[in-house]
């Protein structure tokens, strides 16, 4: 189409599941019939994604790729542009230019075993992933997806969730800060369901994401269960404008999160200042 | 009448141009280029300025321009597309821009700023607007003879004269410029009006040598930026320095709007009356509040603080870590803007300067300080102290939470104490 990076591509919304009160996970398809057989990325990228008159966000994929034109985005309502977007109808049209930013590293999970870790929305980028890995179950060993919600119908994905552990060797466990009446699951932060799962034995890489606060506590524990700082994996959010590191605004020292990450291992992390 | 080598003749990379002919010159760029040039306006300030008529403008080549050029690269206030959306859908209109320019008489600092902007534009996936701008935009610059107050590019390494990086390079000989060419956009331009100019001669050469030499001698500031950056990498700022520029800061973006290398930009919407809009971009600036914060207002640099300290360490460290060069090209612009001296130039004195002292030793001066100036009472320093045991906090910050001391006073007596200029005269009053 163009070699000009800031133009978006026309995307059509197909579907619209409402996941929770505040999160909805939009299937689009490009307009352009080329972009839509070319288009790949990998799990982990995101999209900067235009809702026009109110501007651009990077959300991340939430689909697997190894589901070919399925290009889902998992969004919360968090302010004027997301309240916007969850306005929109199937056949309306956004605008998406990426995929952009370093992916999940796909090739280091091979042959291992897998723990996500997800806070809130944070479920949506691992879906990809976690997708992605059950699709090629093969090629990992087993996999275990802890996920914490604000409250019971907070929890987004839930016909997956219920899904993932009919697999072979999957386990999911769920965890709630506020329980309802009807909710027999755990409560309390993600932290109190690593009793529960079974975390033993070597080779096990973790991939986490949520809010920086969950992120410093399962980080805290991995490391003392033994985990070395390269075999956790996280992602950080920070406000991204152009999305192609030229804008400055999602710089952690002299990193920028959306082509240095916004995945990182914990080693990595921990080379970048905290508040510079 | 003098007259050089004659059209065809193969050009040398020295030559001469008198000035009687410069204005002739110009009026010739003026014919196949945007000419834009450094312009004394009515007001008696220098600055860039399109120029449609050499004679009815006065060049000014004596004085720095007041702002640096790179709007010319990246305006102010951009649009990067329309749109529009009806039944079919939407349709974008592209904006673009290739006119070709010729930019005369920058300085070596601008120049090298304009460098600094290709290392950000032209990495990784490129930046069509920029491009099309720099592509078509010839750069002639001006040596310096004359540093101004507030310079110190001789000690950023980017000047006052050029090694490489300009399309011709002018030298102020007097009654003659000495002429060199660099990239061959350079030699393409001057190929075609070589009447202009005579090849330089050894006397030329030496004359121009001995300018640049008596330049270098003229600067009024020597800054030591590695050392400089040496003490940012090694955590060598006492913290209440931080904290000081933080609260002399008042979030205006001058430094940055004014500074030739920061790039930082925001992108947003503008609606349209109807069906229709354009995305905007325009120049953003770290020390802005909003600049890093979050949906649901999560801010990773909340205080003024940190921003500021982030501004020094990403021009200083970041960049030199990443390009090899720190970003600041020694124009002193932001000495001239920032009304509350938190520039580069008082910034890197401040630091070369700073004793070695702990935290906590800063803190008590200030305490006492407060004290001496009648600021504060001996019994909220104590209350103050206390609870700064417990919290972890900067001492100023701790007193102006308790209601002890406004900000102004404490920002004056940290600055005495950190012997930031201009602050030593006013404590007393
Ligand atoms: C790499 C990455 C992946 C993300 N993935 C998802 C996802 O899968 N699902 C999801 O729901 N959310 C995701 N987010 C968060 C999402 O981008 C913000 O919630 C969203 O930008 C808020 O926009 P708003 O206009 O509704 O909010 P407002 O509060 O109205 O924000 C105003 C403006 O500030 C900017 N802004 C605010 N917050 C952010 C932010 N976090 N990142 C960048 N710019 C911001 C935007 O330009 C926005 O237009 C992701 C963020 C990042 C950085
Ligand atoms: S440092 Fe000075 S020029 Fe820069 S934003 Fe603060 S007050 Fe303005
Ligand atoms: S930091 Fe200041 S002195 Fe350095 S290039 Fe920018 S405006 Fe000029
Ligand atoms: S979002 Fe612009 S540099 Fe990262």
């Amino acid at each position: 189409m163009s070699n000009n990076i800031y133009l978006p591509h026309i995307a059509v919304i197909k579907d619209i599941k409402e996941e929770t009160g505040d999160i909805k996970t939009f299937t689009l398809a490009f307009k352009d019939r080329k972009l839509k057989k070319s288009f790949s990325f990998r799990p982990g990228q995101f999209m900067m994604v235009s809702v026009f008159q109110a501007g651009e966000v990077p959300i991340s994929i939430s689909s697997s790729p190894t589901q070919p034109g399925n290009l889902q985005l998992s969004i919360k309502k968090a302010g004027s542009l997301t309240g916007k977007i969850h306005g929109h109808k199937v056949g309306d049209e956004i605008g998406l230019r990426g995929p952009y930013g370093r992916s999940f590293p796909v090739e280091r999970l091979i042959g291992k075993n897998l723990l996500f870790v997800a806070g809130g929305i944070g479920l949506a980028p691992l879906r990809s992933l976690i997708n992605y890995a059950l699709d090629k179950r093969a090629e990992f060993g087993r996999v275990t997806i802890l996920h914490g919600a604000r409250t019971p119908s907070d929890i987004p994905f839930r016909h997956e969730l219920s899904r993932w552990p009919k697999e072979r060797d999957v386990k999911v466990l769920v965890t709630v800060d506020r329980p309802d009446s009807k909710w027999r699951g755990n409560v309390g932060p993600v932290t109190t369901l690593w009793n529960k799962a079974d975390l033993s034995g070597q080779d096990t890489l973790a991939i986490i994401c949520g809010p920086p606060v969950m992120i410093s506590f399962v980080v805290m524990d991995l490391l003392k269960m033994g985990f070395s700082e390269d075999d956790i994996i996280s992602t950080l959010e920070r406000h991204m404008k152009c999305g192609v590191g030229k804008c400055g605004h999602c710089s952690i020292g002299h990193q920028l999160t959306c082509v240095d990450g916004p995945v990182f291992t914990y080693r990595e992390m921990k080379e970048l200042p905290t508040d510079l | 009448m003098r007259r050089a080598s004659g059209k065809g003749e193969m050009m040398t990379d020295k030559l001469i141009l008198y000035k009687e002919h410069l204005n002739s010159f110009l009026r010739k760029i003026t014919k196949g280029f945007e000419l834009i040039a450094p312009v004394r306006n009515t007001y008696g300030d220098t600055l860039f300025e399109v120029i449609s008529s050499v004679d009815d403008v006065r060049i000014d080549l004596t004085n720095r321009p007041i702002l640096s050029p790179k709007r010319f690269f990246m305006p102010q206030v951009e649009t990067l597309f329309a749109y529009r959306y009806d039944k079919s859908g939407y349709t974008f209109k592209d904006a673009a821009d290739s006119t070709p320019r010729v930019i005369f008489g920058l300085r070596s600092c601008d120049t090298r700023g304009i460098l600094f902007y290709d290392l950000i534009f032209q990495e990784g996936l490129k930046d069509k607007y920029y491009l099309d701008r720099r592509k078509d935009t010839i750069l002639i610059n001006l040596g310096c003879n004359q540093p101004g107050e507030n310079c110190f590019c001789k000690s950023a390494q980017s000047g006052p004269f050029l090694t490489y990086g300009y399309d011709i390079q002018l030298t102020d000989l007097g009654d003659r410029f000495f002429v060199e060419i660099g990239r061959p956009r350079g030699r393409e331009l001057l190929a075609g009006w070589s009447y202009f100019f005579r090849p330089a001669t050894q006397t030329d050469i030496d004359a121009q040598y001995e300018v640049v030499l008596e330049s270098e001698s003229k600067f009024r500031h020597r800054l030591d930026f590695d050392a400089a950056i040496e003490k940012l990498i090694n955590q060598e700022v006492d913290p209440a320095v931080w904290e000081e520029l933080g609260n002399r800061c008042q979030n205006c973006g001058g430094c940055a709007y004014v500074c030739p290398t920061c790039y930082c930009f925001n992108i947003f919407d503008s609606p349209g009356s109807g069906k229709e809009g354009e995305r905007l971009r325009t120049w953003d600036a770290c020390t802005f509040a909003g600049f890093s914060r979050l949906a649901g207002g999560y801010n990773p640099r909340q205080d003024k603080a940190q921003r500021i300290k982030r501004r020094f360490y990403h021009k200083l460290f970041y960049d030199k870590q990443k390009y090899n060069i720190p970003s600041c090209v020694g124009c002193g612009r932001c000495a001239d803007i920032c009304f509350g001296r938190i520039d580069m130039l008082s910034f890197i004195r401040l630091i070369s300067e700073q004793r070695e002292r702990t935290h906590e030793s800063a803190h008590r001066r200030l305490g006492e300080l407060l004290l001496e100036a009648g600021l504060i009472s001996r019994k909220d320093l104590d209350s103050a102290i206390e609870k700064q045991a417990a919290t972890g906090k900067p001492l100023g910050a701790q007193l102006i939470e308790m209601g002890m001391a406004d900000k102004e006073a404490i920002a004056r007596a940290l600055g005495y104490q950190l012997k930031i200029p201009g602050t030593t005269e006013t404590i007393e009053d």
